[in-house]
């Protein structure tokens, strides 16, 4: 059997950690809180507004350390324990510290049978490094993650909660991985499927020029 | 009426509710987990499936459509529906497992699912016997599991807070937990994080699980995720008997179990009673058991030396005998039963003596509007509706050092522990005491010491804060003591399996002590008062022919889930 199949083993979050984040640093501007107010007064109930005010905390600490959690939570209104399972649940909220590049690499369902963990362990082989890890020089990290809901296009990933990376093999693989030593993010890529090949001209989106044509997925190399 | 069929017999129903609960109501038992009568919804463990479908009727007339068969015409909903979500409604037709067999292999399948990851440690697990997950898996679930590969190893042993412990991979992820501290405890100290096969309950960083009413998770936990780490280990559910009784450490009379092996009480877990504690139970009275077990005074004492019990009798009655009535001071107590302090009245009266008074534990603040009560005695408004009152302290030290007070009668208190006066101010003024502990303080200083049965020993009514008199059944024995005491226990009562499993019989920790309805009769009969009942019962009833507050109280009407006192009584 393939060295996949280990233990499972779900580790207990350290329950409670040093702060990350000093504590004069450790607050909303005022135009971030009338931001998060906004997003509040888009919803019947407070709660709903926690996913977004939650991606605002992010990108203004980086990640999303349990006193940003707590914070978030008290300003938009909701009982911290309930942001803090909104944070746990999705793995594009990073609860550590991430490496500059964020390889985020499916390996659920049909990523899986077309190969996500081939592709997951080429990564980790690579940089040397196993999933959940960051590299010493912190560029990277690569995170295993479930359905980014792209399972047309599997194998395939997400770079720092940004462009997918469709259709994966080795090879692409290491070209992206080169493109983001040297700083170049990849394109954002539109995958068309045969049935609307001729009527959407190739390209499902019209905001993103490029486009790649449709190719027999990949199959695991497990399976093969 | 309305009428829903449900397995091809017809329920009528008034007002609308949710299937499942229609169906519990009526006997019919439908599997479940995550549904609990107090919260939400969240249908998320699918095991409450069945079959819904709607007669057909005709849009015109009204009238039910009949097919070639002379049967009414049914569609079905094309898939299966939680029955903890499904409205009722007139002309539903419902299949459950009985009847169909697509019910019956989509329960079988969600088990196979649920027990993909769930680990098979029932024979170590606190909840094994009374799980509903082995219970459903053994009735309803697959004989066994196709599942090859190693399951998902979740955090163990983990202490949510200083009373819960968690074992990550038994959840089910049913989120009862979650939703008890968001819904009804409002501590909102628990969240599942996680997801898919990796989630489980948890505290978030920082936060400890120490709300007051914590171990409520305990019992609403469908499966051993989640035990209480006072109770783990102690002993299996099989080998305990349970009694219906309410607990004493506060006014609020909540319903409970009172849970025993070898006559120890183990654990005490709530007991549903709409009109008082719902489902739940403070943490505060789960873990107040041990003082029925431990440092109880065992056998009657006398000048500081262990007596017979017709010994101890007759030296209380000397006391009593020996100084002028008025000059004895009846101390009833607020934690013994409405009849006790009846009877101490009756004494007190017999013998010319000021009426009985009681000593008041209230702790400011310690309420919290729901079932702890700042009042930490279980009897207060039973002994307030005897004509027994809050005790003056100052007077009393005053009349103990004027000498006006010329000896004690202590009825299941310990008056010097509780400040009302020092074995000083006692001078040399006689004692007697009912006491439970030998560290009762004014044990120590006591001519007689007569060991008294605590509430989980013997028969009686309490009053709680609200004015509903409720009753407490013996769930150990004691020593000396008919067994069966006044056939309020069955000899051979069966466990919750029904099976004979009978702890009645067992003979060790039978502590020497005797209910007060025992003993108070026995010295009152050797101060030539009379008090012949043939139990507790007598007695309620006796306080009832005589007593307006009390009018139409008896055990009967007691039963299961008490009475209020009479409302008119109340204001008067
Ligand atoms: S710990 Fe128990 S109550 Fe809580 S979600 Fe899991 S199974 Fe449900
Ligand atoms: S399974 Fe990978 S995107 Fe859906
Ligand atoms: S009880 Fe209905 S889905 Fe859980």
């Amino acid at each position: 059997m393939a060295d996949f199949i280990k233990h499972p083993v779900v580790e207990l979050p350290e329950r409670d950690p040093e702060p990350s984040v000093p504590a004069d640093r450790l607050f909303f501007s005022e135009e971030e809180k009338a931001r998060i107010a906004t997003y509040v007064s888009r919803y019947p109930t407070a709660d709903g507004a926690i996913m977004r005010a939650l991606w605002l905390a992010q990108e203004k600490f980086g990640w999303l350390p349990p006193e940003v959690i707590r914070l978030t939570a008290d300003t938009v209104g909701i009982p911290y324990s309930q942001a803090y399972g909104v944070a746990t649940f999705y793995s594009q909220y990073y609860k550590r510290k991430m490496g500059t590049h964020v390889l985020d690499v499916c390996t659920c369902f049909s990523c899986q049978v077309c190969g996500g963990y081939d592709m997951l362990h080429h990564l980790e082989k690579k940089l040397g490094i196993r999933k959940g890890e960051t590299t010493p020089d912190g560029r990277f990290t690569i995170q295993e993650v479930e359905c980014l809901g792209a399972c047309g296009s599997a194998p395939m990933m997400q770079v720092t909660n940004g462009p997918y990376v469709m259709n994966l093999t080795e090879e692409k693989l290491d070209t992206l991985v080169d493109a983001l030593q040297e700083g170049r993010m990849p394109p954002f890529a539109s995958v068309t499927l045969p049935q609307d090949q001729d009527e959407m001209g190739g390209n499902r989106r019209s905001d993103a020029p490029s486009q790649e044509i449709y190719q027999a997925p990949p199959v695991s190399q497990t399976i093969r | 009426m309305p009428t829903i069929t449900i397995d091809g017999v017809a329920h009528e129903f008034e007002a609308k509710q949710a299937l499942l609960q229609f169906c519990l109501d009526r006997g019919i038992e439908v599997p479940h987990f995550c549904y609990h009568p107090a919260m939400s919804v969240p249908a998320n463990c699918r095991q409450c499936l069945v079959e819904v479908g709607m007669t057909e009727v005709d849009r015109e007339t009204r009238q039910v459509k009949f097919g070639e068969d002379g049967k009414p015409i049914v569609r079905f909903l094309p898939k299966l529906q939680t029955s903890c979500s499904q409205e009722i409604a007139d002309g539903m037709v419902v299949r459950t497992h009985r009847t169909s067999d697509l019910v019956a292999r989509a329960q079988k399948d969600t088990l196979e699912l649920l027990l993909i990851n769930h680990p098979l440690d029932c024979p170590i697990c606190d909840q094994a016997g009374h799980c509903p997950l082995q219970i459903q898996a053994y009735k309803y679930g697959p004989e066994g599991s196709r599942f090859e590969f190693e399951k998902t190893h979740k955090p163990k042993r983990i202490e949510l807070g200083p009373r819960v412990m968690l074992d990550g991979e038994r959840c089910i992820n049913c989120t009862r937990c979650v939703r008890f501290t968001g819904e009804v405890s409002k501590s909102h100290q628990l969240t599942i994080i996680e997801r898919g096969v990796r989630n489980y309950p948890m505290t978030p960083p920082g936060v400890v699980f120490d709300e007051p009413y914590s171990m409520n998770v305990i019992d609403i936990c469908p499966v051993g995720a989640l035990t209480s780490v006072d109770f783990r280990f102690k002993a299996r559910v099989w080998e305990m008997s349970k009694t219906a009784s309410i607990t004493v450490s506060n006014a609020k009379g909540s319903n409970c179990w009172y849970w025993v092996k070898d006559n120890r009480v183990l654990k005490v877990t709530p007991r549903d009673n709409e009109q008082v504690n719902r489902y739940w139970l403070p943490d505060e009275d789960r873990l107040d058991y041990e003082r029925f077990n431990d440092g109880r005074l065992s056998g009657p004492v006398v000048d500081g030396r262990p007596s017979s019990w017709d010994a101890a009798y007759a030296a209380a009655a000397e006391v009593l005998g020996s100084v002028e009535p008025a000059s004895i001071l009846f101390l009833g107590s607020a934690h013994a039963s409405v009849e006790d302090n009846w009877l101490l009245s009756r004494l007190a009266t017999h013998l010319g003596a000021p009426a009985p008074v009681y000593i008041p534990h209230v702790d400011p603040g310690h309420g919290d509007g729901w079932l702890r009560t700042d009042d930490r005695t279980p009897n207060a408004r039973g002994c307030e509706a005897l004509g027994i009152l809050p005790i003056d302290a100052d007077s009393v030290r005053k009349r103990l050092s004027s000498g006006a007070v010329k000896a004690v009668y202590v009825l299941e208190e310990d008056p010097i522990a509780s400040g009302v006066f020092s074995a000083d101010d006692l001078g040399s003024a006689p004692v007697i005491v009912h006491a439970w502990h030998t560290d009762n303080r004014t044990l120590a200083a006591a001519k007689v010491g007569l060991p008294a049965a605590m509430v989980v020993e013997t028969i009686g009514t309490f009053v709680n804060e609200d004015g509903r008199a409720q009753r407490v059944r013996p769930a150990k024995a004691i020593k000396g003591v008919n067994r069966t005491l006044m056939m309020e226990v069955g000899k051979s009562r069966h466990d919750l399996h029904g099976t004979p499993f009978d702890r009645w019989y067992d003979e060790t920790n039978l502590v020497d002590c005797q209910p007060g309805w025992v003993s108070l009769p026995a010295v009152a009969a050797r101060c030539g008062l009379e008090l012949s009942y043939r139990g507790p019962k007598d007695i309620l009833a006796e306080i009832a022919g005589s007593n307006e507050a009390f009018r139409g109280v008896s055990y009967e009407a007691m039963g299961e889930s008490g009475v209020r006192l009479q409302e008119t009584a109340q204001t008067a």
